[in-house]
């Protein structure tokens, strides 16, 4: 394993540094005193383990593909934008906008998630250990929110497709969301997942998704259009 | 963007807040460097403290001299000095509303920036690393402070305008704020015809004076944090504290960042977590305050 110190470097030092390892053929990088910083481990498109000892800050794992990112503390906003494909696991808690965008992958947060995880996903895997804020999977248009805890209210606003998952309680529903029961194969599916990366859930999963409203504009439920702007 | 941070030490102090407040804010110095200050709430002091802006460009000593001359009418000023940008003054006894009215009359560009028995606010224009070298902020011990450095988007770049900002008329109270509140022009308007004076066209002058208002009708902090959520418009994180309480509001639609960590010892609170990397030891837990989410810390002790 090699080791890239963040201490005295700027970001775009540590990103060059973290990236001859990679296209060395590296398998294996540790990120040392990452001190929360931003845009740290963006943009990697192999398929490299990286391990952040510590917090990051802002898009951490950002627009990657293949990436094997885990990262040992807190996210700030949008951790793993629009990556394409690889796992990003969040030991601690991350900030407004986690998983913005993902059209592929996996991206794993241990603790709580805030406002607007999953917002306009496009694909990929998006799981919860613990609560999740204000506007979860807003304006999703494909792919899976897995959510352990409570969810936070507007869950799944204006979502166009996609499934959102909640094991707790639902704050309040965002427009044209639409709840029903998990069926016995997604929940096995939602208990495997879990399993995979150590987390445990509820028993029981609400299934959240479009109602498929706002798909068309209809003069008739003008009503529901008023509410979702 | 705008940086703000704060921090409270749950001993009560004294504590080397300043120390931390410091390098958070200068932690946060890439969110703004148009201006910026910090509030901290130190040891009673033995009568009102006063920072002054003297006005831009003024002979500071004859402004300090004219201030003294008219203060010492009032009370005794036991201590009278330019340091930095600012003029400190220590004033044995005097009533609030009093001390600042003879002060602001000695010309219009003179403004009291802070007054309090335990707050003390310094400010200046330029990024957060000269705060240091003019008023040594970091030897300071309190049991909390804020702090923030901005970046302009619509009213101009001076002292007056930089943060944190004291709430007029109420002793010990100050706000930072990020973010843009959408109803100050209403509420100015409303404000102003009540008899308010505003001191800038910072949008964010208004919630010191909303929050005062809330205060001098009896609201506790906490109370006053919370009715802001909805009465406030716009997006939001401040920060607001009093001699014995600290604590934040967001807006209901989480549009700006503000990253919290509570230990055993201390609170902090900044918008980004690289700020709470250089005021806490590792090991704390960060998490993102919610949707409309409002934190209050107090002491109903107050200081030790």
């Amino acid at each position: 394993m090699k080791i890239v110190d963040c201490t005295s470097r700027s970001v775009r030092e540590i990103n060059e540094a973290i990236r001859r390892l990679v296209d060395g053929g590296e398998p294996e990088i540790l990120v040392r005193n990452p001190g929360a910083r931003h845009n740290l481990a963006v943009a990697i498109l192999k398929d490299v383990a990286i391990t952040i000892d510590g917090s990051a800050g802002y898009y951490a794992g950002g627009m990657s593909d293949g990436v094997r990112l885990t990262i040992q503390g807190s996210t700030g906003w949008g951790v793993a934008e629009c990556m394409l494909s690889g796992t990003v696991v969040v030991d601690g808690n991350a900030g407004n906008g986690a998983a913005a965008s993902i059209r592929g992958g996996t991206v794993v947060i241990r603790g709580e998630a805030a406002a607007r995880a999953g917002i306009a996903m496009k694909g990929g895997l998006l799981v919860i250990g613990g609560d999740t804020g204000y506007m979860t999977g807003f304006m999703m248009q494909r792919g899976r929110i897995i959510v352990c805890g409570n969810a936070g209210p507007a869950l799944a606003d204006s979502m166009y497709e996609g499934i959102v998952f909640v094991g707790g309680e639902i704050a309040e529903l965002g427009n044209d969301a639409v709840v029903s029961e998990a069926s016995p194969e997604e929940r096995a599916e939602i208990g495997a997942t879990l399993a995979r990366y150590g987390l445990k859930g509820p028993d029981s999963f609400r299934k959240v998704v479009s109602g498929r409203k706002l798909w068309n504009y209809d003069k008739k439920e003008l009503d529901v259009w008023k509410a979702a702007f | 963007m705008c940086g703000i941070v704060g921090f409270f030490d749950k001993s009560g102090g004294p504590a080397p807040v300043g120390a931390a407040v410091l390098a958070m804010l200068t932690a946060l110095s890439c969110r703004g460097p148009d201006s910026a200050g910090i509030a901290l709430w130190g040891a009673e002091a033995d009568g009102v403290v006063v920072r002054v802006n003297p006005g831009d460009g003024a002979d500071t000593e004859a402004r300090r001299r004219e201030i003294v001359r008219r203060v010492s009418r009032l009370g005794r000023v036991r201590v009278s000095a330019a340091q930095g940008s600012l003029l400190r003054l220590v004033v044995a006894k005097a009533e609030p509303a009093e001390l600042a009215l003879a002060i602001e009359a000695v010309a219009p560009d003179v403004e009291v920036v802070s007054m309090g028995r335990r707050l003390e606010i310094v400010k200046q224009v330029g990024a957060p690393r000269s705060l240091e070298a003019q008023f040594a902020v970091s030897k300071v011990a309190a049991s909390h402070g804020l702090g923030h450095t901005r970046l302009s988007t619509e009213s101009r770049v001076d002292l007056s305008h930089s943060q944190p900002f004291w709430a007029h008329g109420v002793p010990d109270l100050a706000i930072v704020h990020n973010g843009h509140i959408t109803n100050y022009h209403r509420l100015r308007r409303l404000y102003e015809q009540q008899g308010v004076r505003f001191y800038t066209e910072n949008d964010s002058e208004v919630i010191g004076v909303y929050l005062a208002r809330k205060l001098r009708a009896g609201a506790s902090l906490g109370e006053a944090l919370r009715d802001s959520v909805s009465e406030l418009d716009g997006s939001f994180s401040y920060l607001a504290a009093t001699s014995d309480a600290f604590g934040f509001a967001k807006d209901p639609f989480c549009l700006k960042p503000l990253i919290v960590a509570e230990t055993d010892g201390a609170v902090a609170v900044a918008n980004e977590e690289i700020a709470l990397a250089a005021g806490l030891p590792r090991g704390y837990q960060a998490r993102e305050a919610g949707a409309g989410a409002v934190g209050l810390w107090d002491r109903p002790g107050g200081l030790t």
